[in-house]
């Protein structure tokens, strides 16, 4: 069915798509640019230089290695809600708090009515798109995370927020579109955490969505989805990005009892590991996956945005990514 | 009421942030990163966790608390910080830590987890220590405490696997009961510990109690071998309270049980019912209470009048009249400066109450 939507949208892709979840790791020469801008020791401007140079690295990196639908890597952006929270009108930055293990970022504060202030993610996916003839996906965050990992002093409930914020996502989802994006991946990692507010985030990914004419998938992670599948499959996306290798395919068995009727991103490596998953455990996996989903639903990709390994690191992940596909498809 | 006199007691629920925005709250991460790259040894990283634990001491003793914790400033997460020292327990992936945008590291027990050494009872002994070397304030003498805090076996159970056997049976920890019990024999070994110790409250945190009711009666019985472990402790003289604190979910469909059983002091969240005050102030309480009224998950500061009138409705209906105020949950989730403000609203909360 979404193979259907790829193509009405003029995207013929191969079986089994490759593609990675959004983030690769900043090169040294950029992760130390970011640390002089923070202290006022470069321009803005000769920042900007690098991140471009970093995102031509990996647009041409990903199209060496054969990778199909191809991402910007987020050269410029650092969390994925607090990027998007320091463009905002309504949102202050907060002080940071802890991820996991000794991972820490700023997590927001709503102080006052969100809203949008103009493109955001416009001209980056204009110029990654520039420098390939390969679909760049657009990248989002969506509403339900940005409500979920944000501090709320403003709005007076969880759902008044999410919808908030659906209204300004939305609005940036029409940017891209009018921009010439057809592939749009709006994050939702918050998805699993509150299994009784599904029909909040559903609603929300709607508010943002519906109607619109694009290609729409959603990534979500490390999570309970035992608790909201298959409800979640309700929600208004043509594909789930799901991490699977970290939690060894656990959602197999969830997806034999009831089917997957959405395109689905399988997670083939893990992203939290330095170690190089040899090609039969990933070809493993991919066999795993077509056990319970028709090959012409599945996308192959890492579990999770890898700007957390070497750069060496990643890309072996995406090749090993890239192989699996290309064994399958012959 | 004269607070002196009162039973209201304020009370940390827990963790602290480890790492603040200034350059000198940021001594832990710094030391953990350079660790990882090489450049610094664990004698540098546990240098400066017991700075920043000596911080949290001091934070929480500033803001006018008596019940304190180490902030777990140790803890790399609630649960692979105690099952990971358990023999017969590998840490696997990552996995949400139930609503929160934080991660725990799953455990998976090969076999029955069993403690060979301690479990906090160097961590205990430190913030003892770091606490009797800070100046006490001068109404405070002999009323502040270091309350040690583990993480409860039923959740530890919920939130583990089990290895299948070599022969791809299911192993001897397949199921929920069998994790839990095995745990809980681990847990109680510790509490039996810390009481010997000294440790006059021992608070043991099980969020996934009320997430999962369904499985209450082997949460109920994996408390069992802790409550004999507080009952052996005190028939030796040392007397240790159990407090069980839940928190992450709405406590009022089980409140009336939570309240039954044999622990000292039931810590409750407020911040996923608007009504749960209402309906302890009808219900009352049979015994001691910690009252999660103040949100440890939103930087937004409550109304210390607000808290206060919450309070006056509560107290009454709390049979002994002891109470322990506190956050909703420990203060980990919140930046440090805003967890600071959050113990001190507590102490306005107080001032509130009794002028």
């Amino acid at each position: 069915m979404s193979r259907a939507k790829l193509e009405s949208l003029g995207l013929k892709l191969p079986l089994f798509p490759t593609t990675s979840v959004g983030s690769f790791p900043k090169p040294d020469y950029l992760v130390k640019a970011r640390a002089e801008f923070s202290k006022d020791k470069i321009t803005e401007d000769q920042l900007r230089d690098l991140e471009r140079k970093a995102t031509a690295f990996w647009i041409e990196t990903q199209e060496k290695l054969g990778v199909d639908v191809l991402v910007d890597g987020e050269m410029y952006r650092g969390d994925m809600v607090a990027y998007f929270a320091q463009r905002l009108p309504g949102f202050t930055q907060g002080g940071l708090v802890r991820s996991y293990g000794n991972r820490f970022y700023h997590k927001p504060i709503i102080t006052g009515e969100v809203t949008w202030p103009g493109p955001i993610t416009v001209d980056w996916w204009k110029y990654a798109q520039g420098l390939t003839k390969k679909p760049v996906k657009g990248m989002l965050t969506g509403a339900y995370t940005v409500m979920d990992w944000s501090f709320n002093e403003h709005y007076p409930d969880r759902r008044a927020t999410a919808l908030a914020l659906a209204d300004v996502i939305r609005k940036e989802v029409e940017a891209l579109i009018a921009a010439g994006c057809k592939i749009i991946q709006i994050d939702e990692p918050a998805l699993s955490v509150r299994p009784e507010e599904l029909a909040i985030a559903i609603e929300a990914m709607d508010a943002t969505t519906k109607g619109l004419r694009a290609y729409f998938i959603t990534h979500a992670c490390y999570g309970a989805f035992e608790h909201i599948y298959p409800g979640m499959l309700e929600m208004g996306v043509d594909n789930f990005d799901l991490e699977m290798s970290n939690s060894d395919l656990d959602l197999l068995e969830l997806f034999r009892r009831h089917p997957f009727t959405k395109d689905i991103s399988f997670g083939v490596v893990d992203v939290h590991s330095h170690t190089q998953e040899d090609a039969s455990a990933v070809r493993k996996r991919v066999e795993q996956a077509l056990t319970i989903i028709p090959k012409e639903q599945i996308w192959i990709d890492p579990d999770c945005g890898l700007k957390t390994r070497t750069v060496d690191e990643a890309i072996a992940k995406l090749r090993a990514c890239v192989a699996a596909a290309q064994a399958f498809r012959n | 009421m004269n607070p002196a006199s009162s039973g209201l007691y304020l009370s940390s629920a827990g963790s602290y942030p480890r790492v603040g925005d200034a350059f000198e709250f940021q001594v832990l991460r710094r030391a953990i990163a350079g660790l990882d790259r090489g450049e610094r040894t664990m004698a540098d990283v546990l240098d400066a966790e017991n700075e920043m634990t000596r911080r949290a001491i001091a934070d929480q003793v500033n803001a006018g608390l008596e019940v304190i914790t180490d902030g777990q400033i140790r803890w790399y997460d609630p649960v692979s910080h105690l099952a990971g020292k358990l023999e017969n327990v590998r840490i696997k992936g990552l996995l949400r830590f139930f609503d929160t945008n934080s991660y725990f590291r799953q455990p998976v027990l090969a076999g029955k987890p069993a403690r060979k050494a301690p479990l906090l009872v160097n961590e205990f002994s430190f913030a003892r220590n770091a606490l009797g070397h800070l100046p006490t304030p001068g109404d405070k003498a002999g009323k502040l405490s270091v309350k040690p805090v583990l993480t409860g076996p039923y959740t530890l159970a919920k939130l583990s696997l089990a290895e299948p056997s070599e022969n791809g049976s299911a192993g001897s920890m397949a199921s929920l009961e069998a994790r839990a019990m095995a745990y809980s024999e681990a847990i109680a070994q510790e509490v039996g510990v810390l009481a010997q110790m000294g440790a006059d409250m021992i608070q043991i945190d099980e969020p996934a109690a009320l997430k999962y009711p369904e499985d209450w009666p082997i949460f109920a019985k994996s408390l069992a071998p802790l409550v004999k472990a507080r009952d052996a402790a005190s028939e030796s003289g040392r007397k240790a309270e159990l407090a069980l604190y839940t928190y992450f979910h709405d406590s009022a469909p089980v409140y009336e049980k939570l309240v039954e059983l044999p622990v000292d002091i039931v810590g409750l969240d407020f911040t996923y019912n608007p009504k749960l005050v209402d309906m302890i102030s009808a219900a009352g309480s049979p015994k001691a209470l910690g009252l999660g009224l103040v949100d440890g998950r939103n930087t937004r500061l409550e109304e210390p009048a607000q808290i206060a009138r919450q309070l006056e409705r509560l107290l009454p209906k709390i049979q002994g009249g002891r109470a322990y105020l506190g956050t909703s949950s420990g203060l980990e989730y919140l930046p440090r400066e805003r967890a600071f403000a959050k113990l001190a609203l507590l102490g306005k909360v107080r001032n509130a109450l009794y002028g």
